[in-house]
């Protein structure tokens, strides 16, 4: 996937910490290192004065009895402490009258001269003077192993420095992520939920940044607004479907909920391998009723009709009306004890009482009922519809028989 | 050079020979008299500074005609033998004099405030403030710490450091 080589905000939040920390601790040891390199070569060079002093005042009684080696033990009694490398006292002529040199020189030859050329160009000279009179002059080598100590040990500390930095920054962006970005990733996860599992009913949790929380309040409001709608929706839609599968008249299934049931049916019937029956109904008479009496009897000889299917069927029977006088009835398997047929003529039965039309008349009807099972009958669902509808107008041309016959 | 001049039958004759040395070391005395009177104060500054010489020297003839570092004149006077009151001498140089006679003229000025340089008493017994002794080409001191306290001068601690017989 790309986004997996898209950057993340932790990998860009590290990254910018590390180079501003990178440049805070690079400008700061810079800064430091150098100021801190210069006031320490200042004082290097003061304390060369001084010492140059100090071995002037102190070896200016041995130069003024001409006593060389009081000169060396003054200078050594003066320079041992360290930071000087080399001095030389030299009388008013150039010549030397003592030179010393630090015992303990711990670095290279080179490596000093090199420091000492770069730290002081030339070497502290101090006149020795007896009264108004020059007796000589004392000059004086700097070591420079103490600066170099220092710069050894300002980098040392600096690296350690950037160290601990590149380790704070990766703790930062660990608790900036935490911290910012584990707020932004609820969101992220209520989003992806609301819109994969349509579970509008989430919200994001308060995260305690204002930021963040006005983000994520905003997003809940919205979210709110977005359940409210689909609930609506949801509902409309609900009542749409049932009303285009209603009959309005009957309360019944119409002929679409039916072909859908009844190809329901069918499949739960192959795959359970249970048998069902549909049950293709007609009323008796309805065209002279409703020449006889109106359109608003037959409705009511309609809705009567189907008051009594209703009143009659099982739990799991269900009947549809699928237009005129006709309705049709989908009978769930029947248990031991139990027939199709007897259904049938339960349902027959409980058609023979008279039913009272709005004009106060009372109506006799009946129903013409064939009957097609599966998988005796047939196996699709037109099948059984055409067996079924075939076997109800076999009933109906008997019953009006059986009728003429008893009249 | 000749042997020192016959106008002096008093001196033994060892001192004859030291007498044949004295043209060689005397600039080297010179200077560190000199010096010694640089680095000593005196309670009230003199000048110019009188320099006497008590007793027949060896090394002495330079020091007529010192001049200091700052500048100071330094009279030279030679003390008649025998003249132990120094009362008007600065600093006394003690020549070629038998112990008792040192020791003598020494404890005459002690708390005096005169400065005393003893030629020849390299062993310092004399408790005389310096002692001077010659070496083969220079010539070094001893400084009596004990006579140098006494002396009511004070001598720049520096000096001290240049005392032969100190540490």
């Amino acid at each position: 996937m790309s986004s997996e080589r898209l950057p993340t905000i932790r990998d860009m939040l590290a990254r910018v910490h590390l180079r501003l920390m990178l440049f805070a601790v690079l400008l700061a040891a810079a800064s430091l290192t150098l100021s801190g390199g210069l006031v320490i070569r200042n004082y290097a060079q003061r304390n060369l004065d001084l010492v140059a002093r100090t071995v002037a005042y102190t070896v200016e009684p041995a130069v003024v009895f001409d006593d060389r080696q009081a000169i060396v033990d003054g200078i050594a009694s003066v320079a041992d402490g360290g930071g000087v490398q080399q001095v030389e006292v030299f009388d008013p002529a150039g010549r030397v009258l003592a030179r010393w040199n630090n015992p303990r020189a711990g670095l290279p030859a080179w490596v000093l001269q090199a420091g000492n050329r770069l730290l002081w160009p030339r070497p502290a000279a101090v006149p020795l003077m007896r009264g108004a009179t020059r007796i000589g002059e004392v000059r004086i080598t700097g070591n420079p192993e103490g600066l170099l100590r220092f710069a050894l040990a300002g980098t040392i500390i600096a690296l350690s420095t950037l160290a601990l930095t590149v380790i704070a920054t990766r703790i930062l962006a660990r608790r900036l992520q935490s911290d910012v970005i584990g707020p932004l990733e609820h969101v992220a996860e209520v989003a992806h939920a609301v819109r994969t599992e349509r579970s509008f009913d989430r919200r994001v949790p308060v995260a305690g940044i204002a930021e963040i929380d006005r983000f994520g309040q905003d997003f809940n409001a919205l979210l709110a607004e977005l359940q409210g709608w689909h609930a609506s929706m949801a509902r409309e839609h609900a009542e749409l479907s049932e009303r285009v599968l209603l009959d309005p008249l009957t309360g019944l299934g119409n002929r679409a909920a039916f072909e859908a049931a009844l190809a329901d049916a069918v499949t739960h019937a192959v795959t359970t391998s249970q048998s069902f029956a549909v049950l293709y109904c007609d009323v008796d008479q309805f065209k002279a009723i409703n020449d006889a009496h109106g359109h608003a009897a037959g409705d009511v000889a309609l809705a009567t009709v189907a008051e009594r299917l209703r009143a009659v069927l099982r739990q799991a029977d269900r009947a549809f009306r699928l237009g005129g006088d006709e309705f049709v009835v989908l009978l769930a398997p029947v248990g031991p004890g139990e027939t199709v047929s007897r259904i049938a003529a339960r349902l027959s039965q409980a058609m023979t009482p008279p039913i009272t039309m709005p004009s106060g008349q009372a109506v006799c009807t009946g129903l013409s009922i064939g009957l097609a099972t599966y998988p005796d009958d047939g196996l699709s669902p037109q099948e059984l519809l055409r067996r079924a509808d075939s076997a109800m107008y076999r009933d109906k041309r008997a019953r009006s028989q059986n009728k003429d016959g008893g009249l | 050079m000749p042997p020192v001049a016959a106008g002096e039958p008093l001196l033994p004759s060892y001192a004859l020979a030291g007498a044949a040395e004295g043209e060689r070391y005397a600039p080297a005395v010179a200077r560190v008299v000199q010096s010694l009177i640089d680095y000593t104060r005196w309670p009230a500054p003199r000048n110019p500074l009188r320099l006497c010489l008590a007793g027949p020297a060896f090394h002495a003839s330079r020091l007529d005609g010192l001049k200091l570092a700052d500048g100071r004149q330094v009279d030279w006077r030679v003390l008649p033998p025998g003249a132990v009151s120094a009362g008007a001498c600065d600093a006394v140089y003690i020549g070629q004099l038998p112990l008792p006679a040192q020791r003598q003229l020494t404890a005459a000025l002690r708390g005096r405030g005169v400065m005393t340089i003893a030629e020849a008493d390299p062993t310092c017994r004399s408790q005389a403030m310096f002692c001077l002794s010659f070496a083969a080409q220079a010539v070094s001191f001893r400084l009596n710490v004990d006579a140098v306290a006494r002396s009511g001068l004070r001598v720049d601690p520096r000096v001290l450091r240049l005392s032969a017989g100190q540490p």
